[in-house]
């Protein structure tokens, strides 16, 4: 490793023994690297590896309690941390930052394209108005947003979020910068979004040459998108490697086991498939035509426009099944989970749990139903109330359902506690002081202490980070074991689907398009949508399907005007005229799997077997 | 397009809005003891005379038949006479109940109308008084939270809203005009007048501003867009002046509809105190005199204001953050 030689004349950006410290305890410790001009440095490491603070440090963005406590950073030969003025005259202009949040990176009252204009005037006082608007155009137009003319006068609210981010490397790279901060640009993002926003980044550093410092948290992505790879680990560096060298031969005990441990979609390892589902029982849950609009007044228009959250879902969830539910974001997979508990009555088609309609039960028999199916959230923080201690969050579900007396209810959450493994010095506690792990864990036991048959797990691991996941899903095991607990698992992650669940739907605009045991979907999946998820997901693993050929550029459609016929065919690659005028239903392809595409062969029998995947298909 | 369809909306409601503020007044006002006719006519006057004008004033009809009436007038904007005021000044009542002077009592309208612009005067500066003041200091308080400036914000708004405002009027009239002779505090004989009980009721509103104004420019400040935008290479002044104050904004808006339309409906205490010939002395005592139909003008007046007013609160609103859709 060349960490130590001095800087080289055409080094761009040299940091030399850096520490950052939170108060006493210390963030960085002595992290020293160089960056050329027009290279792509990815830094990665895992949560609480000083990733974001080495970022802001680099962008002087550094707010109390976190301060510099020694080392140099030398852009250019001059040092930023020993003249922050200059330092900050560099911010924007020079050095230019984009983080993983842009949905709120920018001010929500103005424009997008008069705060580009705002922001190049800013760090650029010379240039004019109007050649400044007319850059952001261009540069908009660069980083393939549909329309620019039109999109520069609209507000951050009405993009979504791939848009939004590209509207924020827009803001970024319009002063011309040398150097570009990415941290974790790609983490809010779907796949396949994330996957295009990749390669516009390596389109731009070629196109504008600018040194790129990719931080992530990926392995997979950070190697797909740079020319090295610095691993961070506890604030140190331990290693730099290109990316084939890294995977190859990981010099760093973290590095190594952060390779053993990342989830494979197609390489053995443990998955799904091997679970036994007992198809011969009858369903647990089973979804008919489940369609569900909401309507919304959009600005500026008259009438209501009507949203098209679900369409057409169709599956059986069978006892002892670990069923996943995949697909973007938009896809309808939070509307179909509100059907699916009874939060909200579906327009047309019917859920039954047990042989019961949960659309059309009266609200005291749902109650009573919910004893049987839980439902445990994407958010942490959000879904435990700050103000009841752990224990009582526990006792409620028994109060609400009027069981046992107190001292019973008292014995059942401890004991609920102790099989989800919270200590049991915490009945008393707030979950304030909980780890985003430890309330899932928490939100687990609440769901779970009714002893309920089904339990739906809504993005429920997305927000942990991979080692947590893995210790969850473990638990998920065995409490399935000791239970005979049914799960639904909502995921937009495929690797987190493939190596827990038996059969999964995928979900596009609102639509099962496909429905397949676990092996059959990764190794022959029956939509092309489906194989541009599979191009998409993040992994180090020689792909099955290449981006290149599985999906073409451009975003869904609005589920408020869909296109007639295929809602998927103006990203399809295979699409033909048919796909364009009438929407293809689901059909058997053999072996319990079902999608919807012209391009599988019209099977023998009728169209209503078909559709109803009953459990002798 | 848009704007159409909520004017078009919001005025159909504020008109409903109107017509039950009409309804309930004018039911109260007949339901609770105190006859009208009694005080017009005098405590000397026969019953069988008091009966008999309020037979012929239509005061002994069912309500409903009342209220129909009334409304059919209102409709076509009249709001009716005054029971007991002359159009000529004095207030006819006592004795004078068999006088001919009745059919010059003043037009509810005419009443309101010469009343509305002092109090209108009175709010506008009593408002601009406490922006004023409570602007830069809740702003400043806003940018440095738990520090100086805070709690300077915190420590002026909780002085001023603990000073009673007839308590205040009074110590100002005293040392302002008694003493210092620097301005008049009694009646109206200019704009000079206006000026001691606007800045009792400025005292009044700031601390509304200064608290709402700190909290919603720390909320600001404490967003992404606000901590990134220096990243970005936005100076501090551009971020404060031109980002964290448009987004405080709404609030405050907000808070300065319901303020201003309280000060419109009439600001009794201190109008009462300084004598201030404005909607508020009127509304006083029009009720002191059960003048029914003064007290139903105003209330219609005042109504319609109330309703005007939020729907500029809220277009103004929209104006400023294009995501609130109302």
């Amino acid at each position: 490793m060349a960490l130590d030689m001095g800087a080289a004349p055409e080094t761009l950006l040299s940091v030399r023994g850096l520490s950052v410290a939170a108060g006493d305890r210390p963030i960085l410790t002595d992290i020293s690297f160089d960056l050329a001009p027009r290279s792509i440095l990815s830094v990665i490491g895992a949560t609480g590896s000083g990733k974001t603070v080495l970022a802001r440090a680099l962008a002087s963005w550094l707010s109390p309690p976190l301060r510099v406590t020694g080392g140099r950073i030398l852009f250019r030969g001059r040092d930023l941390v020993a003249d922050p003025a200059h330092a900050r005259s560099l911010a924007g202009r020079e050095i230019a930052y984009v983080g993983g949040n842009p949905a709120g990176a920018l001010d929500p009252t103005m424009t997008v394209g008069a705060q580009l204009v705002e922001k190049l005037r800013a760090v650029r006082p010379d240039m004019s108005a109007d050649d400044a608007r007319k850059k952001a155009i261009r540069l908009l137009e660069a980083v393939h947003i549909p329309s620019a003319q039109r999109r520069f006068h609209e507000y951050p609210f009405q993009y979504s979020g791939g848009m939004m981010q590209r509207a924020m490397i827009v803001d970024a790279l319009i002063s011309d910068p040398a150097l570009l901060i990415a941290d974790n640009i790609t983490q809010p993002l779907d796949v396949t979004v994330a996957a295009q926003i990749l390669k516009l980044m390596r389109e731009l550093n070629a196109q504008f040459s600018t040194a790129i410092l990719f931080i992530c948290s990926s392995l997979p992505v950070a190697c797909d998108a740079s020319d090295e790879v610095m691993v961070l680990h506890e604030g140190r560096v331990v290693e730099r490697q290109t990316p084939a060298a890294l995977v190859a031969r990981p010099g760093h005990a973290y590095t190594r086991e952060l390779i053993a441990e990342l989830p494979t979609l197609w390489q053995g390892g443990e998955n799904g498939a091997s679970r036994a589902t007992d198809r011969e029982r009858r369903a647990i849950m089973s979804v008919r035509g489940l369609a569900k609009a909401y309507e919304v007044r959009a600005r500026g228009q008259a009438g209501i426009s009507r949203v098209q959250a679900v369409r057409n879902v169709d599956f059986d969830v069978f006892p002892g099944d670990n069923f996943g539910v995949v697909g973007e974001s938009g896809c309808g997979k939070s509307s179909l989970m509100r059907l699916l508990t009874g939060l909200e009555r579906p327009d047309a088609g019917s859920v039954f749990f047990e042989g019961e309609n949960v659309g059309a039960a009266s609200p005291k028999r749902l109650r009573e139903l919910r004893r049987r199916f839980q439902l445990v959230l994407q958010d942490p923080y959000g879904c435990l109330p700050p103000q009841s201690p752990i224990g009582a969050i526990l006792e409620e579900p028994l109060k609400i359902h009027r069981i046992g007396n107190a001292a019973e209810r008292r014995d059942r959450a401890r004991a609920v506690m102790a099989e989800v493994g919270l200590d049991d010095s915490l009945y008393r506690s707030l979950p304030t002081g909980l780890s985003a792990g430890q309330r899932q864990r928490l939100n687990v036991a609440r769901a779970m202490i009714l002893e309920p048959r089904l339990l739906i797990m809504d993005e429920t691991l997305s927000a942990l980070d991979q080692t947590e996941q893995g210790k969850l899903l473990d638990l998920f095991d065995k409490l399935q074991a000791q239970h005979g607990f049914t799960y639904i698992f909502i995921s937009h992650d495929l690797t987190m689907v493939r190596r827990v669940c038996s059969r999964i739907a995928v979900m596009y605009l609102g639509e099962t398009v496909e429905v397949a045991p676990n092996e059959r979907l990764f190794f022959d999946p029956g939509h092309p949508y489906s194989r541009a998820l599979l191009s998409a997901a993040p992994t180090l693993e020689e792909r099955r399907y290449r981006p290149e050929d599985c999906l073409l550029e451009g975003e869904p459609p609005s589920p408020i005007d869909l296109p007639p016929g295929c809602a998927f065919a103006s990203r399809c690659p295979h699409a033909f005229d048919r796909c364009r005028t009438e929407n293809p239903a689901l059909r058997a392809r053999g072996g319990h799997a079902l999608a919807a595409c012209f391009l599988n062969p019209e099977p023998d029998i009728g169209l209503h077997e078909t559709v109803t995947e009953t459990p002798h298909v | 397009m848009f704007i159409l369809r909520f004017l078009a909306r919001r005025l159909g409601q504020g008109a409903i809005i109107i017509f039950l503020v009409s309804a309930l007044i004018f039911t109260l006002l007949r339901v609770v003891p105190g006859d009208p006719v009694r005080l017009m006519v005098g405590g000397m006057a026969p019953d069988t005379l008091v009966e008999e004008i309020a037979a012929e004033m239509g005061l002994r009809d069912p309500i409903y038949v009342q209220f129909g009436r009334y409304m059919g007038k209102v409709l076509q904007g009249d709001l009716g006479e005054s029971f007991v005021r002359p159009a000529s000044g004095a207030a006819v009542g006592g004795a004078s109940f068999d006088d001919a002077t009745r059919g010059e009592r003043a037009k509810v309208l005419d009443l309101i109308a010469e009343t509305a612009p002092m109090t209108l005067q009175l709010a506008v500066l009593a408002m601009v008084f406490a922006l004023m003041v409570g602007v830069p200091i809740g702003v400043w308080g806003g940018l440095y939270p738990g520090r100086l400036p805070d709690r300077l914000a915190l420590y002026t708004s909780s002085l001023f809203v603990s000073l009673p405002n007839f308590w205040l009027g009074i110590v100002l009239a005293l040392l302002l005009s008694v003493k210092l002779n620097l301005l008049p505090a009694i009646g109206y004989r200019g704009f000079s007048y206006t000026i001691l009980p606007a800045l009792v009721l400025a005292v009044e509103i700031a601390p509304f501003i200064i608290r709402t104004l700190t909290v919603s420019v720390a909320g600001v400040m404490g967003q992404t867009f606000i901590d990134i935008a220096r990243v970005r290479g936005l100076s501090r002044n551009q971020i404060v002046f031109r980002h964290a104050l448009k987004n405080s904004a709404v609030p405050l808006l907000n808070l300065l509809g319901v303020q201003f339309s309280m000060l419109l409906g009439g600001v009794l205490v201190i109008e009462f105190i300084f004598d201030y010939p404005g909607l508020g002395l009127l509304t006083i005592n029009a009720v002191m005199q059960r003048d029914f139909p003064l007290i139903q003008g105003i209330a219609i007046v005042t109504a319609a204001v109330f309703v005007l007013i939020n729907i500029a609160v809220d277009l103004l609103a929209t104006a400023i953050d294009p995501r609130l859709d109302y």
